[in-house]
């Protein structure tokens, strides 16, 4: 059984359909990029993927917890999945080290010690020891998504989902969070990725996705995929991104 | 211009009575405010069904209404309508504590709809509760907006206080009237009455201000 396995999966706001029949199934370990242009669903599929918007139809099933199944809440299946927003999304009021204790003491019933601890862990593992017992708005847009990914990864979840981590920051500091990224990679962290870094795909990611109009479009390795176009729509895309 | 410091002297231990009143029903004013305020504004944050709509009326006729008609109201309509009697202490109170709360619903539900949507997510996505992310997250920022407009709230009340002359509650407003047309001093009076009401509204803001700073607003 794969770690995330979505069939049929749809998603339509009103009369706007936004997901289409989506097939996936993501296996433990790999780092799936998802490309597209605006508006291709791409967010939306994370954001689904993490019981934030309610599937309009199809199932969902993340380690082995079916969503909407009989004794599986959105929250047991939130607790698997660790999600990155393009926003960051930090609490204004608590310190980094604040931030990534809530999930452990909140949902893993830690103790604030033992929370602390695993705080400090993660604050160093992104490279910001120093910075523990700084407020989200004393810190650069860099280094808060880099605390973003720490308070994910606190709740121990078995994948990652990224939703546009770098599109909010400033050029020069988009090398600390896909530095950040690709060590967890290399550790083995199961990711999804939705990105517009055509360079980090191609070096990190282990299958690229391309997304159009609410569909999968094409699903592979990114190589081959990134050296033969295989349609006009993503030589299209690659052309506007590079561009 | 012939100002008698002595009529202001021989009016002041009144007057202290007027401005104590004053205090007594602008803090139950506010506390019931405050109480009515907070339930009312979570009711239309959430749009808890069929209740939002009652809260929704309740604003608009507090809002629609002049206060002093609020209090002739109460003190004087409501009594024949269930044949009870209010005193003007208690009528005082309760019409202010009605007014304030609904200004003050609307100032909890603007707080609360303003704190990012993006937060709740984040929350949500870590895998809490809904009602944990309220209580950790979207109500300590909320509380923190609440804070400004409710020092605000809470001066106009006091002022409003004023108002309850009119059913003739001895408080400080009312008690002016009585000391000019026993002494004939216009001039003294209101000016002692008016330093009174400045010096009340001056230590509330001050205490706002405290408040604000001794929490960041985010």
């Amino acid at each position: 059984m794969s770690l995330i396995e979505c069939r049929n999966l749809s998603k339509h706001f009103g009369d706007t359909r936004v997901l289409s029949d989506i097939e996936l199934d993501v296996e433990t370990g790999e780092v799936v990029v998802i490309v597209g242009p605006s508006g291709s669903g791409k967010s939306t599929l994370l954001r689904c993927l993490n019981a934030l918007e309610p599937l309009s139809g199809g199932t969902l099933t993340v380690g082995g917890k079916q969503l909407g199944a009989r004794g599986t809440s959105k929250r047991e299946l939130r607790q698997e999945t660790g999600m990155v927003f393009q926003q960051f999304n930090l609490f204004p009021h608590m310190t980094a080290r604040e931030n990534v204790m809530l999930g452990p003491r909140k949902v893993r019933r830690q103790s604030r010690r033992a929370a602390g601890e695993l705080a400090d862990r993660l604050m160093e593992r992104v490279g910001l020891a120093d910075r523990s017992h700084h407020y989200p708005s004393e810190l650069s847009g860099g280094q808060q998504q880099r605390v973003a990914i720490a308070r994910a990864l606190a709740v121990n979840p078995r994948v990652m989902l990224f939703d546009e981590p770098t599109s909010a920051l400033d050029p020069e500091l988009r090398g600390e969070v896909l530095q950040v990224m690709k060590s967890l990679a290399a550790e083995g962290m199961t990711m999804l990725i939705v990105t517009h870094e055509m360079r980090f795909a191609a070096d990190v990611a282990s299958r690229l996705i391309f997304m159009d109009e609410g569909r999968i479009l094409h699903d592979g390795d990114p190589r081959t995929l990134f050296e033969q176009p295989p349609s006009e729509r993503f030589q299209d895309f690659l052309r506007h991104v590079q561009s | 211009m012939d100002f008698r410091w002595q009529v202001v002297w021989n009016a002041l231990p009144q007057m202290v009575d007027g401005a104590q009143l004053t205090a007594q029903i602008t803090l139950l004013g506010i506390g019931g405010g405050l109480v009515i305020g907070t339930l009312c504004g979570l009711i239309t944050a959430f749009r808890v069904p069929v209740l939002h709509w009652l809260v929704f009326a309740y604003v608009s006729v507090v809002r629609g209404t002049p206060i002093v008609v609020q209090a002739m109201f109460i003190y004087f309509a409501l009594p024949m309508a269930l044949d009870i009697a209010l005193s003007g202490f208690v009528a005082a109170s309760l019409c202010l504590a009605m007014n304030a709360g609904a200004y003050i619903t609307e100032i909890v539900r603007g707080a609360v709809q303003s704190i990012d949507k993006g937060l709740t997510d984040a929350g949500l996505a870590l895998g809490m509760s809904y009602p944990q992310v309220l209580a950790s997250v979207v109500g300590p920022l909320a509380f923190r907006r609440t804070i400004p407009p409710l020092g605000n709230q809470f001066i106009i009340s006091l002022k409003d206080s004023a108002l309850f002359l009119v059913i003739g509650v001895a408080e400080l407003a009312q008690r002016g009237e009585q000391l000019t047309a026993q002494t004939g001093r216009a001039l003294e009076i209101w000016t002692a009455v008016a330093v009174f009401y400045l010096i009340m509204t001056f230590s509330l803001a001050m205490v706002m201000r405290l408040i604000e700073r001794r929490m960041r607003i985010l």
